[in-house]
């Protein structure tokens, strides 16, 4: 019997060689989900744009929750002030473009999820447009 | 060799005539006398785009960033010049479309299958987009391309691919200090954190083109899709300006 939810666990470096894997693995773990290629892009820009926000670190952890018609993301840890600013207090003005403002564009919603002293992990939720 | 543009007088004549659409536009605002300069000068853009097939763009694409440039050279063009129309823009497009290969940065290292392949799915993508009034999957787009969601999936990186400053090094190449290290007192870091995020100064250097188009995802709320046929590009050039446009962005501010 198939779970509800598959979990998969990725530790990954952040050189810029290896930010097409992480693309790729994205692109890979949503076509399962059956995710329409626009919703892959969608995907795939917000994770990569919180990496911009991972400061000084080698490595990040992306962990996947993918389900029948979702995928919840966690990317880790990041920059906890660039994050806790853009996320939590980011109450962006109309013109603005924020990382607030891009993730609400391309994900259904977000959130900080753990503060752990090094850094934070920001939970992306993903869900299919068409069933 | 250089293509005439589509009309039936003599090469003088139509240079005639190309200067007073000019005039009609830049001295009167005509935006009809523009049009029409974009339509007799296409024929121009296709005969270069041309020179750039084969390369892993669709001509289709190629023809579009050529048209940019086309449209720049009239938007640009000085009624002092000596120099017809069609002698000023080419520079123009060929520039245009080169700086969109030299943005996607592939021609050397991607196999060329991959790039054929990529080639194909922004026609691939419209058709279906068309046909099923969404978004296809990747499963739809491999069907449609009787190949495997794998391949697409690999062919779609290849076609984002794009050069860009390192995510995780400084302009110098250097390491990127973590901005906490950067900074000093308190209420300054929080100042930077904000400018990192609030990329607004940035937004103001790109190109009125990639602009428009993050205000149209961003504040719009816009579908790439619907995007796409705003702007006459595919989707998959939608989407590589917009991760291009937020790359850089980013950077501007580090």
């Amino acid at each position: 019997m198939t779970p509800d939810k598959e979990l998969i666990d990725l530790d990954a470096p952040l050189s810029p060689d290896f930010q097409p894997v992480i693309r790729l693995i994205i692109g890979g773990i949503a076509e399962r989900v059956d995710f329409a290629f626009e919703e892959i892009d969608d995907l795939q820009l917000a994770v990569e744009r919180l990496l911009a926000e991972a400061g000084a670190r080698d490595t990040v952890h992306l962990s996947f929750e993918v389900g029948q018609e979702a995928i919840r993301t966690r990317v880790g840890p990041l920059d906890e002030r660039a994050i806790t600013v853009a996320l939590r207090d980011g109450d962006s003005r109309p013109g603005q473009l924020t990382l607030e403002r891009i993730l609400k564009t391309v994900v259904d919603s977000f959130g900080v999820e753990d503060v752990d002293g090094d850094g934070v992990m920001v939970r992306l939720e993903k869900r299919k447009a068409y069933t | 060799m250089s293509a005439a543009p589509h009309r039936s007088s003599s090469p003088a004549q139509a240079r005639r005539e190309d200067r007073e659409l000019l005039r009609r536009y830049h001295d009167e605002g005509d935006t009809a006398a523009r049009e029409e300069l974009i339509q007799r000068h296409l024929p121009l853009v296709r005969s270069l785009a041309r020179r750039y097939s084969g390369r892993g763009e669709s001509l289709e694409d190629i023809e579009q960033v050529g048209a940019i440039g086309l449209i720049k050279a009239i938007d640009r063009f000085e009624l002092s010049r000596d120099v017809s129309l069609a002698t000023y823009a080419t520079p123009n497009v060929v520039g245009e479309i080169k700086r969109h290969f030299r943005d996607k940065g592939w021609a050397i290292r991607v196999p060329r299958a991959l790039q054929e392949l990529n080639a194909s799915m922004s026609g691939a993508i419209e058709r279906l987009t068309g046909r099923l009034a969404r978004s296809p999957s990747i499963a739809e787009i491999a069907e449609e391309l009787k190949t495997t969601p794998e391949e697409v999936l690999e062919a779609m990186e290849v076609g984002s691919a794009y050069s860009t400053v390192s995510l995780s090094t400084g302009p110098s190449g250097e390491e990127e200090l973590d901005p906490l290290e950067t900074i000093g007192a308190e209420d300054e870091g929080y100042e930077r954190s904000e400018d990192r995020v609030a990329l607004q100064p940035a937004l103001d250097q790109l190109p009125d083109r990639e602009r428009e188009i993050l205000r149209m995802r961003f504040e719009e709320g816009l579908p790439q899709t619907q995007i796409a046929q705003a702007v006459g590009l595919s989707q998959m050039h939608v989407s590589r300006l917009i991760r291009k446009s937020l790359s850089e962005m980013r950077e501007e501010l580090t």
